[in-house]
């Protein structure tokens, strides 16, 4: 088991992988740029070093920074998080070489999911259904009209570096197809680095379901259920909810195993999501995502497995001590992403929590590294922290939810906690009767009524 | 270049706010001119400030109404990096006084330096960094000591 983890991010997931570390006896290292000094979770760590000014690339994504620091330290593993350097791997590899374990998969497979063709073809060669689509990349405008038509519109141009909900255009018809693509290139290449773009045929309705999954790198690996992460705004996940409401235990059972064979067939090492779009009663994979998830609470209420700890035990040698079979999934939990921004026109809010009251009670989580007098910092991402709720029923989660929402007290700066309040009382979401879509329709309805 | 994996990454000097207002309360109590408390490596010093009235009027039997203003805490262990001339680690590393070990520091408390001038090491990821002066003035502290593992921006040294 390690020694000393350094943790390579920030805000309420450094915290969670601190708690991680903690439980299991092993020394914490939090690096911090200056504007994170006083952070909940550098202030609980063993050890800090800052790294850099704040803005992220001179800091949380300066990997000499970061491994200098680990040098220091005599750090023997690092934990990357979420975003930031944990899909990075060139990151993983210099650290390999450096013989400091890197907290997440093997660098080709984070490599191969990266790239959103491969990860397609992989997918399609282990038996997982895909999104009908171009079979690679398309390179000129006369192909993708043709493989569009083969397809049927709409259609979705999509970054082949992309990922994450970014670089992708709708095209509705043939007329629309030559600037969808055109519009994609240049984006792609602007946040990317990469032009290349593939067609897929655009759902119309379809639900965002995912399969956590966790493999030891032997050929053992096992899924641990779903999440329901269909309510989103931007490409951004707002709530997320498992066991979903659209899939019954018969459907969960069969696209589980499917993608739990097709780990072991990857030997894949870590935890990983596997996403989907989901429609008619018929799964598309769209993407992988090797490391971490925001939204994990969620699985981790259901099954009562803890997956940072999971992340670390495999990462320094473990082998998985659950079978498939033992894995239970009991009662239902939601989760609610909860921003530092106006709840009706979203604009950021950071600045100082002068008020913070947190619900409690059972089955009521917060993941949050935010305290009383904390300031929100403006250079990073506007997560205040994640209220995550267990009941023994969806219908007791969402009592529990209304509850613990209004409970909630975060003043000095705006959050989104009054939109939760609102969608916990809102029939469609009460029924679970959504997709990707609803919430946008669903809060451009509202605003055009206030 | 040897590593300590023991040293602690960094330790902040921390104002304590509470010991002062009790050494100003001892002040008080007490009529003391001026109390120094020394715990650890922190010292702190508090001194109450005397108004323009001489000493003859006390002399003279006259009660001197003294302006009882504590003066403000003048804590030793004072924080660096808030000074102008402090000179901070641009990278995370460990800082060397001179090239080599056993080899005389670059510059020593007092030295004049210009512009430019190499102040000290820092070493990443195996690659020596020289640390220039931004300006030419006097080095009036050094605040790291060889072989030390510092921090981005932590205080280096102070040139005035």
């Amino acid at each position: 088991m390690f020694d000393k983890i350094l943790i390579a991010n920030r805000g309420e997931i450094a915290l969670r992988v601190l708690r991680a570390c903690q439980e299991l006896g092993i020394a914490t290292v939090a690096v911090h740029s200056t504007a994170d000094a006083n952070a909940m979770h550098v202030r609980l760590a063993d050890e800090s070093v800052c790294i850099g000014p704040p803005a992220a690339r001179d800091s949380y994504l300066n990997i000499p920074s970061l491994l200098a620091a680990c040098e220091i330290t005599g750090a023997d593993a690092v934990h990357p998080g979420y975003g930031f350097l944990s899909e990075n791997a060139r990151f993983a590899e210099i650290l390999a070489e450096h013989n400091i374990q890197f907290i997440g998969p093997k660098a080709e497979h984070i490599r191969l999911m990266g790239d959103k063709i491969e990860a397609k073809r992989t997918a399609q060669r282990l038996g997982i259904p895909v999104v009908p689509g171009s079979e690679g990349g398309v390179t000129t405008d006369a192909e993708a009209l043709a493989i569009a038509r083969d397809i049927g519109f709409p259609i979705l141009v999509k970054a082949a570096a992309g990922g994450g909900g970014r670089g992708m255009k709708v095209a509705q018809s043939e007329d629309e197809l030559s600037e969808a693509l055109a519009t994609a290139r240049a984006e792609a290449k602007a946040a990317f680095g990469d032009d290349a773009v593939y067609l897929e045929k655009y759902l119309q309705r379809p639900r965002h379901i995912e399969i956590q999954v966790l493999g030891d790198g032997n050929g053992n690996a096992i899924h641990l259920g779903e999440r329901d992460c269909s309510l989103q705004r931007r490409h951004q996940k707002v709530w997320e909810e498992g066991p979903s409401p659209a899939l019954n235990r018969e459907a969960r059972d069969v696209i589980g195993e499917t993608v739990a064979k097709a780990m072991r067939e990857l030997s894949y090492f870590g935890v990983g999501t596997v996403e989907f779009l989901y429609e008619d009663g018929k799964f598309y994979f769209i993407e992988m995502n090797t490391r971490i998830q925001v939204e994990h609470p969620v699985t981790e209420m259901i099954t009562g497995i803890d997956l940072v700890l999971e992340q670390i035990r495999v990462a320094a040698g473990g082998e998985l001590t659950l079978a498939q079979h033992e894995v239970e999934f009991h009662g239902h939990s939601i989760e609610c992403r909860i921003n530092a921004e106006n709840a009706v026109t979203f604009r950021p809010s950071p600045g100082k929590i002068l008020s913070y009251h947190p619900p409690g009670g059972l089955g009521v989580r917060v993941d949050s590294a935010v305290y009383q007098g904390y300031s929100i910092p403006p250079h990073y991402d506007s997560l205040v922290g994640k209220l995550i709720v267990h009941g023994k029923t969806r219908t007791e989660c969402l009592m529990r939810l209304k509850r613990a929402l209004d409970e909630f007290v975060i003043d000095g700066i705006q959050t989104t906690l009054p939109l939760f309040q609102k969608l916990v009382r809102t029939p469609d979401i009460i029924d679970g009767n959504y997709h990707i879509h609803w919430l946008e329709q669903f809060l451009a309805e509202n605003k055009a009524e206030a | 270049m040897a590593r300590d994996p023991q040293s602690p990454a960094k330790s902040r000097p921390t104002i304590d706010a509470a010991a002062i207002r009790e050494l100003a309360k001892l002040l008080d109590e007490t009529g003391l001119s001026e109390i120094e408390v020394e715990q650890g490596d922190q010292r702190i010093r508090v001194r109450r400030q005397f108004s323009g009235k001489s000493f003859s009027n006390a002399l003279s039997g006259v009660p001197a109404p003294v302006a009882v203003t504590p003066a403000p805490a003048i804590p030793l262990a004072d924080d660096p990096s808030k000074h102008p001339g402090v000179v901070t680690s641009p990278m995370v590393g460990i800082a060397y006084i001179g090239p080599e070990p056993g080899a005389r520091p670059f510059v020593e408390v007092g030295a004049q330096v210009v512009a430019g001038q190499t102040l000290l090491i820092v070493e990443a990821m195996k690659t020596m960094n020289q640390i220039p002066a931004p300006r030419a003035g006097t080095v009036v502290r050094i605040l790291v000591e060889d072989s030390q593992p510092v921090e981005y921006g932590e205080p280096l040294m102070i040139i005035e």
